[in-house]
């Protein structure tokens, strides 16, 4: 093509006036936006990176809890009273589960042990995407309903805690709620260390949700420690099945047994009827649920007088020998009258225990001063909050001496007046069995002897042991309360039931306490039965039967060899070689 | 010129290919730990609850009744006294405290 064209550099037009500087500006502005996209680069890339890499982490990355095991509660022995084992719960998308297949819906409806319509009623609500069906399973239930392999039907994992034991140790141990938070007893008492500690660890997970690498460190979990009771559970279930017994036969309305190692404090036993099943908690009454051994207090009665008895020995007031005038059998103080059952004339010391003789109490505490009897009252942990690391504890009711009338005083002395719970009662006495001293109860496993603090000097304590020894002998109120082979001590009481201001005049209380083997007691054990009506009311003998057993049963168990003469009554001879 | 290319562009793909098994290696390993791991945790708690249940097979209560019911035995009280007699010449001197004061007063064995 021959077309006239000028050459590009030599046109005239292009040979402008235009300053060189121009063209030289636009150069270096171009370098300069290009130097400003490179700095940002290189901050954004290398300088700055974190912010960005975190962000992209978070789109694909995820934490995952690990979850802790709940610790176990065991008994002293090491056998389990609760564990927790998987309970899967069942929840679903109401939406995704198909309508269209009645007969496996009426399935599912029969494992989950709910009517047909209203597992309907629950997948009727589409708008939801989270409904549960039911929470916490058995396990085979759950693998019974994956079986199925119905749509929008989905398991999660759950732990439920068992309780082997059952109705015996039910108010001991205590039970967990659907969070697998303790709610009564040791559960809730140590509830921090069973819980443990969850656990994370960052994990990459792919689109369907499957784990496909770990990132990072992972924090493992810390499982619950493992919680040893000092209760020996077959001298609890011994003495619950011998408690329930005894209320079933004299129709009372409750029960407790207190069993306390004379030794290291540790508390062996502590049961009550009514009582619940921890494993299934449906239709559950406050009577079952109360731990009364712990929570309901009343007046002590004459499980006082062997105190008022040793305060006064302690402070030289009497002698074991020194008599005790007793006659007529009444005594009058501040306008009321207080009687005696019999008219027992003049009594020793330790007669005013054997025969349980109010006035004779009342005559002994007069010579204390009531300052006297709060100290002792107090040193020995009445109107104290046990020191027990149990939820629930009262404190019971012991009022300031300076407020104490003479009456009161008087009254004190065999035991109204003041308001103490079954374990109070039992603890107390743990001072005689100790030879003297106060020894720490303890609801953990602590096989050392324990350390107590001086109340009574030994020879009083021993002193106090042959009258309790006296008070179960014959000629005392407590002969009921004899084993064979085990030499016993105790102390029966009686008492009106309070109702309103003043005492009903047919409902009755009945309680024993005391110690076994009597010359060096190696558990002390409390008992308690509520309103027996069935004739029998009186603490020797509704009490002091179950007290018996309980020793019996307890002593052979802890291997403690008779330390009485035993008349044999059933003998039989064979010829073995060994 | 070209060859040292080339020969660079071969140790790129190797290397890279090298990569990729690597990371393939690295993931199924990976999943067969997890599956480890989950299995050892089922297996744990497994146990856990085998235990339970055996110590639900032992209560007091159920050892009770069986023994009550099916053994046909009776508590054992002091009372109860059981002579054994050692057709042994070198009879051991220790014996039960039970036994050795019922021996005495029956006056039935040296």
């Amino acid at each position: 093509m021959s077309r006239k064209s000028i050459p590009y550099t030599s046109s005239p037009l292009l040979a402008s006036r235009t300053p060189v500087w121009r063209s030289k500006l636009v150069v270096a502005l171009a370098a300069i936006g290009f130097t400003v996209l490179a700095a940002r680069a290189v901050h954004i890339q290398v300088l700055a990176n974190d912010f960005y890499q975190r962000q992209g982490e978070v789109r694909f990355a995820r934490t995952l809890a690990l979850p802790a095991n709940r610790g176990r509660i065991i008994d002293r022995n090491g056998l389990i009273l609760a564990s927790s084992v998987p309970a899967p719960s069942i929840w679903a998308i109401p939406e995704d589960v198909p309508r269209d297949n009645p007969v496996a819906l009426k399935q599912l409806a029969k494992l989950l042990d709910m009517p047909l319509p209203s597992l309907q009623r629950k997948l009727e609500n589409e708008d939801k995407t989270f409904v549960w069906l039911k929470r916490q399973v058995d396990e085979s239930v759950g693998k019974q309903i994956e079986a199925l392999g119905l749509k929008g039907i989905y398991q999660r994992k759950e732990y439920r805690r068992e309780h082997p034991e059952g109705e015996a140790t039910a108010h001991v141990v205590g039970f967990t709620n659907i969070e697998d938070k303790g709610q009564e007893g040791i559960e809730l008492a140590f509830d921090a260390d069973l819980a443990g500690r969850a656990g994370s660890r960052r994990v990459i997970k792919d689109r369907l949700g499957r784990v496909v690498e770990g990132v990072g460190e992972q924090v493992p979990p810390v499982d619950g420690k493992d919680i040893q009771l000092s209760i020996d559970s077959k001298i609890q279930f011994f003495a619950y099945q011998k408690l329930r017994d005894a209320v079933t036969t004299n129709k009372a309305k409750a029960g407790s047994v207190v069993v306390i190692d004379a030794i290291t404090g540790e508390i062996l036993a502590m049961a009550n009827y009514p009582s619940f099943s921890p494993d299934d908690r449906s239709g559950l009454t406050g009577e079952q649920l109360r731990n009364r051994a712990l929570t309901d207090v009343f007046e002590p009665g004459s499980t006082m007088k062997p105190i008022t008895v040793a305060m006064a020995l302690e402070a030289g007031r009497v002698k074991p020998q020194t008599l005790i005038e007793t006659g007529p059998g009444r005594f009058s103080i501040g306008g009321f009258t207080i009687r005696d059952t019999h008219d027992y004339g003049a009594l020793t010391v330790e007669g005013v225990i054997q025969k349980s003789s109010n006035v004779g109490a009342l005559k002994i505490a007069q010579k204390m001063s009531p300052h006297e009897m709060w100290n002792t009252f107090t040193a020995l942990g009445y109107g104290q909050k046990p020191q027990l690391q149990f939820p629930g504890a009262v404190t019971g009711r012991l009022r300031p001496w300076k407020t104490w009338k003479p009456v009161e005083q008087a009254t004190m002395a065999y035991g109204y007046g003041l308001s103490a719970s079954l374990f109070q009662m039992a603890h107390s006495y743990t001072a005689f069995a100790h030879d003297g001293s106060l020894i720490p109860a303890t609801i953990i496993k602590s096989p050392e002897p324990a350390i107590g603090v001086p109340v009574f000097s030994a020879q009083n304590a021993a002193a106090i042991r042959k009258m309790l020894q006296m008070a179960a002998g014959p000629g005392g109120t407590g002969q009921r309360a004899q084993t064979i082979g085990y030499s016993v001590g105790g102390k029966s009481g009686t008492a009106h039931k309070q109702v309103g201001k003043g005492y009903a005049t047919n409902k009755y209380r009945a309680w024993f306490t005391g110690m076994a083997p009597i010359d060096k007691p190696r558990i002390v054990v409390a008992v308690m039965i509520d309103e027996p009506s069935a004739g029998k009311y009186f603490g020797g003998e509704v009490a002091a039967p179950v007290f018996s057993e309980t020793v019996q049963q307890a002593l052979r168990l802890m291997g403690v060899t008779p330390d009485m003469a035993v008349k044999p009554q059933i003998v039989t001879a064979v010829e073995e070689s060994l | 010129m070209t060859r040292l290319n080339l020969v660079l562009l071969l140790a790129v793909m190797a290397s890279a290919l090298y990569l990729v098994n690597v990371q393939y290696e690295s993931r199924r390993l990976f999943t067969a730990m997890e599956r480890a791991n989950s299995e050892g945790r089922r297996l744990d708690t497994e146990r856990d609850r085998l235990q339970v249940e055996r110590r639900a097979q032992a209560t007091p209560q159920r050892v009770e009744k069986l023994a009550r019911e099916k053994l046909q035995m009776r508590p054992a009280t002091p009372a109860i006294t059981h002579y054994v007699a050692y057709s042994d010449a070198s009879a051991s001197p220790a014996t039960s405290a039970a036994d050795g004061t019922a021996r005495a007063a029956s006056g039935r064995l040296p």
